[in-house]
């Protein structure tokens, strides 16, 4: 197709404004699938994806649409992953395109997560078409909806459409609109082909699926590509679109979008945003190039220990479809060996657990999540720390500094108190407050990540009644007086509960877990001492006082056999418990504080 | 180690027979049958044939089930058969009687023919209580029961009693110690209530019948220990007091119950009756539980022996370290190093250690015991010496 006819695009909104129901409902208007085919959220094809509303991995699919000028376009849907963590993977589909469409609920309005897309969309400058969606809902508020994106988005409201996708109202006029108001795709000049790999995904018999955009030249199966920033030539096998399902075509041309196979065994052998170009007379690199840095890390420990093998195989089945997830293995004295991973962020972290629970049927858990720590040591050497355990010595370090995220808080104004106090608890600022409508502000504040960690998100659910909202992009490192608090058992180090957390909350941190930790320690036959301690200063205590007693039954000749075997399966039983300053700790104490701290 | 060629000084004889089974006992025991029980006269006396020739009884020990139980005939045939075997002359042979069937003749043709010991299960002297356990006496059949047995001439007698029953109030546990106190017998069995499986005391606990109150229990056990020896008795095992003619103590009182102290310091003993567990030179076994069975096996000629088991040296020594720290007197290290071939302190070093920084036992250079504290925690002590 040439490339004057040749529109790309993605669409942006936050969860549940009708971002998945529009994609089916474009594939369907272009005959791009019947409706008998369609199932509902065809894009997503995760189950944990329908379930929460939000995509993750979502194929670029090819439309061909006959417009009212009389030509046929060929439309090209590059789905984004919903959320920020995935801010990367976002800015990085965003840039395949030349436009998106900004789907805005009716009812709703303007939440967290379409200000925090739209700001990622205006960086890449893609045109972007706003779409008023659910009009037909009896308390849908357009004139609200219109305001909130001049006001918030600073986008001319009259630009609008106004859709439902769920009734099929106003699909033509946004088609219309991709074609007429979105720019087609230019050559940018080069000598060769220059193609961005945006995304990948693991096929059994293919190997890594490549989804490309080319920006320059063609792309052939039988070429022979170098990945720029892989440093690597592949043979290209195939090459194809979607129409969603995979098409294999002759070549792609200037502005087309789809995919390349080249028998690379590895998805960690690609990189996320390479440029693919031609090894013999190779283009310049594409802009906007970043490795893939975790931003979360936490441990994950099989529950049974023999699952560890099995642990492992299948955090590599989860790699080979998300590149952005890394782990390596680790051992803690409390819960054996696991493995250290690290997430783009938090949504990232719950989604490779829940994966690992559901899909892979694993029993596991997680150690309390880290972010990334710059620590700046006295003599002029910068570390990165994401484990406690790899904390120096308080008196080597200079500072510290913590990675800090520029959060953006949607609210009914009645909660707007509640909603400063939580933000300051989180040792945040709010920056500056807008009002969207009548009924709600938005805060915008810089909070530091490893406060948004646990139960931030929820906090605001609860604080609002389920009416705010959230979302956030990462901000620049700051410093902070951060400490590591040790948890020790009868004067021992419990390696699963030591924490690196802000000093002020230390203290409160360290109190909690040692209460904790006492509910779940077992009595034993002398007193254990829990303590939490920052460098050698305790600041929490709790005892477990120890059993008054354990025997005053009679024992003789004939019970010894009996009492003996008993015996020997309790001290079975402990052998198999780990043990800190000789208390005996079965493996569920641990596990029972990590839940619910 | 026991010499291979010495006979056996120890023997056990178990009486499977009661007016009624108690609601906390899992020893096995069946309500008594005149026929069965005869038969049972017979195959044990066939059992004691088999065993004869390798004991020389220096304690005795009848148990059961009710041993009272048996007829004044039956006794008659059972104490002739070891006169003819040579089994009598121990210098102690304790009988456990129940209060309800101790009889003044009885009593003397025990006492005529050696049996110097008794041991009566009270277990308490609250009627209420003694419902709820569902012992068949009542408070005045022990008084009575007491005097018969000291006129018929018995010096050394055992009183058992309980706590941490149920309904039991710390009240009641006082009063019953009060009164124990009074009979002034030589030796006191005390322990807690244990919940064993299949009994029915277990069944109502597990329905939610009652709870168990762990506080009053070690309270009721503090409580136990300073009365009884306000009341001249000494502790030499955990559920274990008796007198002591002088203040000095040598390794144990000594009114303490010899046939016991060999069961905890590892000794040898046979053991027959149904469902008797025995320990021969390292081998531990076990009589068939059930009565007919066992009864078939010995007309038969055979030994009535359902399981064998003998542990590796080590383990052996193990469980005998384990099971001796129960005595205030623990271990004579030299005792221990002749009993099983192992020296305690190469062996058991850290376990050692751990006990004596924790302030719970004491090593001097011939002893090694657990202290009053220890004594408190002498499963946890049982277990670590135990090697597996």
């Amino acid at each position: 197709m040439q490339a004057s006819h040749i529109r790309n695009f993605s669409i942006i909104a936050h969860i549940d404004h009708g971002k998945t129901t529009l994609s089916d409902r474009l594939l369907h208007s272009t005959g791009t699938i019947a409706t008998r085919d369609m199932e509902e959220q065809l894009l997503d094809s995760m189950d944990l994806e329908r379930e929460r509303g939000i995509t993750i991995k979502a194929h670029p699919v090819t439309m061909l649409y006959k417009a009212k000028n009389g030509e046929t376009y060929e439309l090209n849907l590059i789905d984004t992953p919903g959320h920020v963590d995935f801010s990367y993977e976002v800015s990085r589909s965003l840039s395949a395109c030349e436009g998106a469409l900004l789907i805005i609920d009716a009812a709703q309005g303007v939440e967290a997560q379409t200000v925090a897309n739209v700001h990622l969309a205006m960086k890449q400058n893609l045109l972007v078409i706003p779409v008023i969606n659910k009009i037909d809902l009896p308390h849908a508020d357009i004139a609200q909806a219109k305001m909130q994106l001049e006001d918030i988005l600073a986008i001319p409201a009259d630009l609008a459409i106004l859709a439902s996708a769920k009734q099929g109202i106003g699909i033509e006029d946004i088609l219309e609109a991709i074609v007429e108001r979105i720019p087609a795709p230019k050559p940018t000049g080069q000598p060769s082909l220059q193609a961005l790999g945006f995304d990948s995904y693991f096929d059994t018999y293919k190997g890594v699926v490549t989804h490309v955009r080319v920006f320059n030249g063609e792309l052939k199966a039988g070429m022979t590509v170098k990945l720029l920033h892989s440093g690597k030539s592949v043979e290209v096998k195939e090459v194809g679109s979607f129409n969603p399902k995979p098409y294999v075509r002759d070549k792609l041309e200037v502005g087309e979008t789809g995919y390349m196979t080249a028998n690379i065994k590895s998805p960690k052998d690609v990189k996320m945003g390479d440029t693919i170009t031609d090894s013999r007379n190779p283009s310049a690199v594409l802009p906007g190039f970043k490795e893939i840095h975790p931003m979360v890390f936490s441990g994950i420990y099989p529950i049974n220990t023999s699952d560890y093998e099995h642990l492992k195989a299948n955090l590599g089945k989860l790699q080979l479809n998300d590149s952005a997830f890394v782990f390596q293995s680790e051992s803690s004295v409390a819960l054996g060996f696991g493995f250290r991973c690290g997430f783009l962020g938090l949504l990232h972290l719950e989604i490779v657990q829940e994966r690992l629970r559901r899909e892979y049927n694993m029993d596991i858990i997680a150690t309390y999540p880290s972010v990334v720590y710059k620590i700046f040591m006295t003599d002029g050497t910068e570390k990165e720390v994401d484990n406690p355990a790899f904390m120096p010595e308080a008196n080597y370090i200079e500072r510290i500094e913590e990675p800090m995220v520029k959060a953006f808080v949607i609210c009914p104004n009645e909660y707007i108190g509640d909603m400063m106090a939580l933000i300051s608890e989180k040792r945040g600022n709010v920056d500056h407050t807008e009002t969207l409508d009548t009924r709600r502000v938005m805060l915008t504040s810089l909070i530091p990540l490893n406060e948004i960690l646990i139960d931030f998100h929820d906090r605001i659910k609860s604080i609002t009644r389920g009416f705010g909202s959230m979302d956030y992009e990462h901000a620049d490192y700051r410093e902070a007086q951060m400490v590591k608090l040790d948890m020790l058992v009868n004067g021992e180090s419990v390696d699963a509960f030591s924490c690196i957390v802000h000093r002020d909350k230390a203290e409160s941190r360290g109190r909690a877990l040692a209460a904790k930790l006492k509910e779940v320690i077992p009595p034993q036959q002398y007193q254990v001492a829990i303590q939490g301690a920052i460098g050698g200063k305790f600041i929490a205590r709790e005892t477990v006082s120890a059993l008054r007693k354990d025997v005053t039954a009679k024992c003789y000749g004939g019970d010894i056999s009996r009492k003996r075997k008993l015996l020997e399966k309790q001290k079975e039983g402990k052998k198999r418990m780990k043990s800190f300053g000789s208390v005996n700790i079965p493996q569920e104490a641990f596990i029972e504080v990590l839940k619910t701290s | 180690m026991s010499d291979r060629s010495e006979p056996i000084t120890s023997l056990y004889v178990h009486v499977p027979f009661c007016a009624h089974k108690c609601e906390y006992c899992a020893f096995y025991s069946e309500a008594s049958n005149g026929e069965m029980i005869n038969r049972y006269v017979h195959a044990l006396i066939r059992e004691m044939e088999l065993v004869a020739h390798d004991l020389k009884p220096r304690t005795v020990f009848f148990g059961g089930g009710t041993p009272s139980i048996l007829t004044l005939r039956q006794w008659e045939e059972i104490l002739k058969t070891m006169e003819r075997l040579n089994l009598l002359g121990a210098e102690e042979w304790t009988v456990e009687c129940n209060p309800a069937t101790v009889s003044a003749d009885k009593a003397r043709l025990l006492r005529s023919f050696g049996v110097n010991r008794i041991s009566m299960g009270v277990q308490s002297l609250d009627e209420n209580l003694l419902d709820r356990l569902g012992r068949i006496h009542s408070r005045e059949m022990v008084f009575k029961s007491f005097d018969i047995l000291r006129a018929a001439g018995f010096d050394n007698i055992n009183l058992d009693f309980m706590f941490a029953i149920p309904g039991q109030t710390m009240d009641i546990w006082r009063n019953t110690l009060r009164e124990a106190m009074a009979f002034g017998s030589e030796h006191l069995s005390c322990y807690e209530v244990i919940y064993e499986d299949d009994t029915p005391l277990y069944a109502q606990l597990k329905a939610g019948k009652f709870s168990v109150d762990e506080e009053l229990a070690c309270a009721m056990y503090d409580e136990l220990l300073t009365t009884v020896e306000q009341g001249g008795y000494h502790q030499y095992e955990i559920a274990n007091f008796a007198k002591n003619a002088s203040a000095a103590i040598n390794d144990f009182p000594d009114r303490a119950c010899k046939h016991n102290v060999n069961y905890w310091r590892g000794g040898s003993f046979y053991a027959l009756g149904p469902s008797a567990a025995g320990y021969v030179r390292g081998v531990r076994t076990k009589n068939w539980s059930n009565t007919q069975m066992y009864c078939e096996q010995l007309e038969r000629g055979l030994r009535a022996i359902e399981s064998k088991e003998e542990l590796a040296p080590l383990a052996r020594a193990g469980e005998i370290a384990a099971f001796g720290l129960r005595m205030n007197s623990g271990w004579p290290l030299a005792e221990f190093k002749h009993r099983t071939g192992f020296d305690l302190q190469d062996h058991w070093q850290p376990e050692i250690r751990q006990m004596l920084n924790l302030g719970y036992a004491q090593l001097s250079q011939e002893n090694f015991h657990l202290t009053r504290q220890g004594l408190r925690y002498a499963d946890w002590a049982a277990e670590l010496f135990l090697k597996i």
